[in-house]
């Protein structure tokens, strides 16, 4: 039963708990414990939290230590980052399972085709473009990825089929006609055939993606709203 | 999705809004090195978003993740750190607190930071530096009484704040 003078002892079982009493105190206190499951109980909660004292260092209780403001940026740059290899992982399984479904009716093909819904949509969630090229030459293959950037854009190139060490310069070509370089590289077969790329022409601004391969030049369009219209030299066999 | 669970990078940032610094505050503790204790961090973060469809709310909170993967990122880090070349700094070799040590030693930390701050006072003055309740109670100009009132109410609250952040006898 609570009586009076558990009240009157209650707030000396924190000093109990913590081993501050005198002799006399602590002997008259636990003779009431004795007696009373109540303060028997509350006793034994607070030796729980007096027994975990001796491993905190005061010296720790000012503020709390924080990270540099920069972690965050960093964490969410490099989670990022490995997004954009996982993406790719995943383009470029999808990119070989499409070639091996469309190589029957890709040399049939007179215009480009863009594969995605056109500017802004693309089935992994982001911003892309996914191009292929048509009226290519029999066994040739190419096809683009194209990610806007605050830079430009980045060029993702996928060939297959050429004659190995043929040089490529790729370029976009934006409203008006004018082209901007995406850089160059060189088909090598048996490589891995993904070339990355990238020119200051923002994605939102082109409408066709070109490919110079040794002296032939093959072009696609980018947005599937804009007016497609392929090069006359396609005709011949780049490989 | 589940709810709490690190699909993408919109969830990784409300985690690191929630939980960074704890999740920092502990790594600091454990590790005792500003540097290592944010790659610990990162690292947390990094693992808990590959392995986000793997969390389970119904097991414990993301909270609880969150430290259970950064227990591992601590011991590998310790791990490394053992193979590594020592440097003292200023002559002092760190000492090598065993991790559950060093996670009490936080959360008591943490506890006491969070409880009111006459309660920690009179439990540092008394039980830290081992002052008399009489002397302690003169010195803050309350009765002596009154200092062993807010000792028992300050363990009290510690306890309190402790269970709140998951600790169990």
């Amino acid at each position: 039963m609570k009586t009076e003078s558990c009240r009157d002892r209650r707030p000396s079982l924190g000093a109990y708990a913590l081993g501050d009493l005198s002799e006399q105190e602590r002997a008259g206190l636990e003779a009431h414990l004795e007696g009373c499951p109540g303060c028997r109980a509350e006793v034994d909660s607070l030796l729980g939290v007096a027994r975990l004292l001796p491993y905190a260092d005061p010296d720790h209780f000012g503020p709390a230590p924080q990270p540099s403001p920069e972690l965050g940026a960093r964490i969410a740059a490099t989670i990022g980052a490995e997004r954009q290899v996982v993406r790719r992982q995943r383009r470029r399984r999808r990119r070989f399972a499409l070639g091996f479904a469309g190589v029957a009716t890709a040399t049939a093909a007179v215009l480009a085709i863009v594969l995605l819904s056109g500017r802004g949509g693309d089935v992994w969630g982001g911003p892309e473009q996914h191009v292929r090229f048509s009226a290519l030459p029999s066994g040739v293959e190419i096809d683009a990825v194209l990610e806007p950037h605050s830079y430009g854009t980045e060029i993702h190139v996928y060939v297959k089929g050429m004659r190995s060490g043929t040089l490529c310069r790729v370029f976009l070509r934006g409203a008006g006609g004018a082209s901007v370089s995406a850089g160059t590289f060189r088909y090598r077969w048996g490589d891995d055939s993904q070339a990355v790329l990238s020119s200051a022409l923002d994605l939102s601004r082109t409408e066709a993606i070109g490919i110079h391969a040794g002296d032939r030049t093959f072009i696609a369009p980018v947005d599937r709203d804009s007016a497609a219209f392929t090069d006359n030299e396609t005709e011949e066999d780049p490989t | 999705m589940q709810p709490g669970a690190l699909k993408d990078e919109r969830d990784v940032r409300e985690a690191y809004a929630a939980h960074s610094g704890e999740l920092y505050g502990f790594a600091l503790r454990s590790l005792g090195d500003s540097g290592l204790a944010e790659e610990a961090v990162q690292e947390t973060f990094l693992r808990a978003w590959r392995a986000g469809e793997r969390f389970d709310p119904g097991i414990g909170s993301l909270r609880t993740w969150l430290f259970a993967i950064l227990r591992n990122v601590v011991i590998d880090l310790g791990r490394a750190r053992a193979v590594r070349p020592r440097v003292a700094e200023g002559g002092i070799e760190p000492s090598v607190e065993p991790l559950e040590e060093a996670l009490i030693a936080w959360q008591v930390e943490e506890a006491m930071r969070r409880i009111g701050e006459d309660h920690r006072r009179v439990l540092i003055e008394t039980h830290y530096r081992g002052r008399p309740y009489a002397e302690v109670a003169e010195e803050l100009g309350v009765p002596e009484g009154t200092v062993k009132s807010r000792v028992y109410y300050g363990l009290k609250a510690l306890r309190v704040v402790l269970e709140e952040m998951g600790y169990e006898d």
